[in-house]
């Protein structure tokens, strides 16, 4: 453009605006194809990394080793005794494992960025509700009652399954009373926590010391016990939520946005939806817990570091917070396999010595989201 | 076409706000709700919305019960202004306005939901803050933001929570005009709740004293206005006068209230 636009000149004036318009879209769905991208790119790096972590490890079992063990098992051929004992330990230890950490990660994540979001407050996590301390609880209830030990005992499981999700299912109706008010929950979680805490204590206060050490060893969050069984369990679980979530990132980004009232006149069916979508994220993290054991941090950190890589928009955020939280486990794990080898760190500690540097990192670096 | 609210009775709990409210507000007009903090202001805009139920009373536009409506389709044709956005989290500004369009479309937004958002911003001189973060703007921007939101909403009934309340001198006369525009550009029926009775006079083509949840006058500026009916409602001694055709109200203090006193 040469010129000025010229008031008097309607025509050039409405053409002018028609090209800011066009330009403005273009940069819009620019940046929509680089956010689609991230995406797609983090689900790659996360599908990378864990190929390499199934190749860690000693045995003698590297990368090769892995790939022809899968391909002997696809195809049904093993061959020699070291084959199969090659086998054994990629699809009986290494994948399951591996798969768990990701599954683990990525629902763990998706149910802290939901409940961030739903509650609007980045402080929340999906322990908010005390899921993890009652998980704790249930879990020592079984170590105690049902003579299990670790994350893969059945009484374990079952243990921490069903008083997580009574604390969460607690929490959810007395909350209803209050028209599900954010304040309302996170109080409510809180209370629920201290008991729950209180409760596991008083177990310890009786228990002999080698449940004492098994109760404390559960809480430290691990895959090492993972089975195929619970590989499948969770993962057609999250399989099955993560698109009913996506579905819903419209409504989530009103209610996390634009707060309770400016979301119920945006038509959005506030308390209805906080139920529905915290008890989704309620049964992604009791069972992801019954399986691993307490894995703090990646449900508070994954969707923070997801938020600053893709942006706020729930619609990209809430499949970007899988991915995040999904790397950021299994990552985790490798290392804690490798660092004290042939000892293994359990995933919930290395998760941390990981997290919170990359974290500081992203939040100091931060001058603004960078989408 | 005439937003109609007819002996609306609200409670919270056991407290009553609002007894027997009834005004109305025609298409192209802007109403402005005066009246003390407490009297029931936002309390009746929060009503029409749906965001409380009322025990008693109806609303309605232009036939429609507005009260029995589905949240969805009520969201079409009112919408909402908050006094203040507070969210933890910020989106671009492009994308929070887009959110006027949640009761309109889907998860993916269509061409027309877009040109509603391109219309509103520019109307509110937002194009070029479009990919601004929210967070970074300024408390008149994001003001304004959230009143692209209500216009991309496209709706018949206009709402404003005391929109000027946080607002400096310049903003709130500009959040003023704006909504005067918007009522009568759009056809829309606009409500507004303000403290400022000077500002409302000039900018509000009707409206109505609340005093402890009731409405006790309903007209012009001109007809409200006067000084027993000020004063006894804000419990002051008040004084009116005639400025450039628009009454001016004014608290008559005594003279050993003043600085000048002091001085």
């Amino acid at each position: 453009m040469t010129r000025t636009a010229d008031p008097a000149a309607p025509a050039d004036v409405e053409a002018l605006r028609r090209e800011v318009d066009e330009a403005f879209r273009a940069q819009r769905a620019r940046r929509t194809r680089l956010r689609v991208a991230l995406v797609a790119g983090g689900f790659l790096l996360l599908v990378v990394s864990s190929v390499v972590a199934l190749a860690v490890g000693g045995a003698g079992v590297g990368l090769r080793e892995v790939v022809g063990a899968i391909g002997h098992w696809l195809t049904g051929s093993a061959s020699s005794p070291d084959d199969e004992r090659t086998q054994a330990i990629v699809l009986q230890l290494r994948l399951p494992r591996v798969l768990l950490a990701v599954v683990a990660g990525a629902a763990l994540s998706v149910a802290g960025v939901v409940m961030q979001g739903l509650l609007r407050n980045p402080l929340v996590s999906p322990f908010t509700l005390g899921i993890s301390p009652a998980a704790a609880f249930g879990a020592a209830l079984g170590i105690l009652f049902l003579g299990g030990a670790g994350t893969a005992s059945p009484g374990v499981v079952a243990g921490a399954l069903v008083t997580s999700l009574a604390c969460a299912g607690l929490i959810l109706a007395l909350s209803t009373l209050k028209k599900m008010e954010p304040t309302t929950l996170i109080l409510l979680g809180m209370a629920l926590t201290q008991l729950f805490v209180a409760l596991t204590a008083a177990l310890q206060y009786v228990a002999d010391e080698q449940a004492i050490a098994a109760i404390v060893r559960w809480t430290f969050g691990t895959v090492n016990g993972a089975t195929w069984p619970q590989v499948a369990v969770l993962a057609a679980l999250v399989a099955a939520l993560l698109p009913v979530l996506v579905s819903r990132s419209g409504t989530l980004n009103a209610i996390a946005f634009a707060g309770d009232d400016a979301a119920r006149a945006l038509g959005v069916h506030v308390s209805r939806t906080r139920f529905g979508l915290i008890a989704v994220s309620v049964v992604l993290t009791a069972v992801t817990v019954s399986f691993t054991g307490v894995i703090g941090f990646v449900g508070l950190v994954g969707p923070h570091i997801a938020r600053l890589v893709i942006g706020a928009d729930h619609r990209f955020l809430v499949p970007f917070s899988a991915v995040s939280g999904g790397l950021l486990v299994v990552v985790a794990d490798t290392l804690g396999r490798v660092v004290l080898y042939p000892a293994v760190v359990p995933v919930g500690i290395v998760v941390a010595f990981v997290g919170a540097p990359l974290f500081l990192n992203l939040v100091l670096a931060r001058k603004r989201s960078f989408l | 076409m005439t937003l109609t609210i007819d002996g609306l009775d609200v409670s919270y709990g056991s407290r009553a706000v609002l007894h027997a409210a009834t005004l109305h507000a025609p298409a192209g007009e802007l109403l402005g709700l005066l009246g003390p903090n407490g009297s029931g202001k936002s309390t009746l805009i929060k009503t029409v919305v749906g965001i409380n139920r009322p025990r008693a009373g109806t609303v309605r536009w232009h036939g429609t019960d507005l009260l029995t409506l589905p949240r969805r389709e009520l969201a079409r044709l009112v919408a909402y202004v908050p006094q203040q956005a507070d969210a933890p989290f910020s989106l671009t500004v492009f994308d929070a306005v887009m959110l006027g369009r949640t009761p309109h479309t889907g998860i993916r937004p269509r061409a027309v939901d877009v040109e509603h958002v391109e219309d509103a911003l520019r109307r509110l001189g937002l194009e070029t803050l479009a990919d601004r973060s929210v967070g970074e703007l300024s408390g008149g921007q994001a003001q304004r933001v959230l009143i692209a939101r209500a216009l991309a909403q496209d709706p018949t009934v206009l709402l404003l929570d005391e929109p000027t309340s946080a607002l400096d001198l310049r903003y709130q006369l500009e959040t003023l005009r704006l909504a005067r525009d918007v009522t009568r550009e759009h056809g829309a029926a606009g409500v507004i709740a303000i403290h400022d009775l000077n500002q409302a006079a000039r900018f509000c083509d009707k409206v109505a004293l609340l005093r402890d949840g009731r409405v006790v006058a309903h007209g012009t500026p001109q007809e409200v206005y006067s000084a027993d009916l000020i004063g006894s409602v804000y419990g002051i001694e008040a004084e009116v006068s005639d400025y450039r055709g628009f009454p001016e109200v004014r608290p008559a203090l005594a003279e050993s209230e003043l600085l000048v006193g002091a001085a």
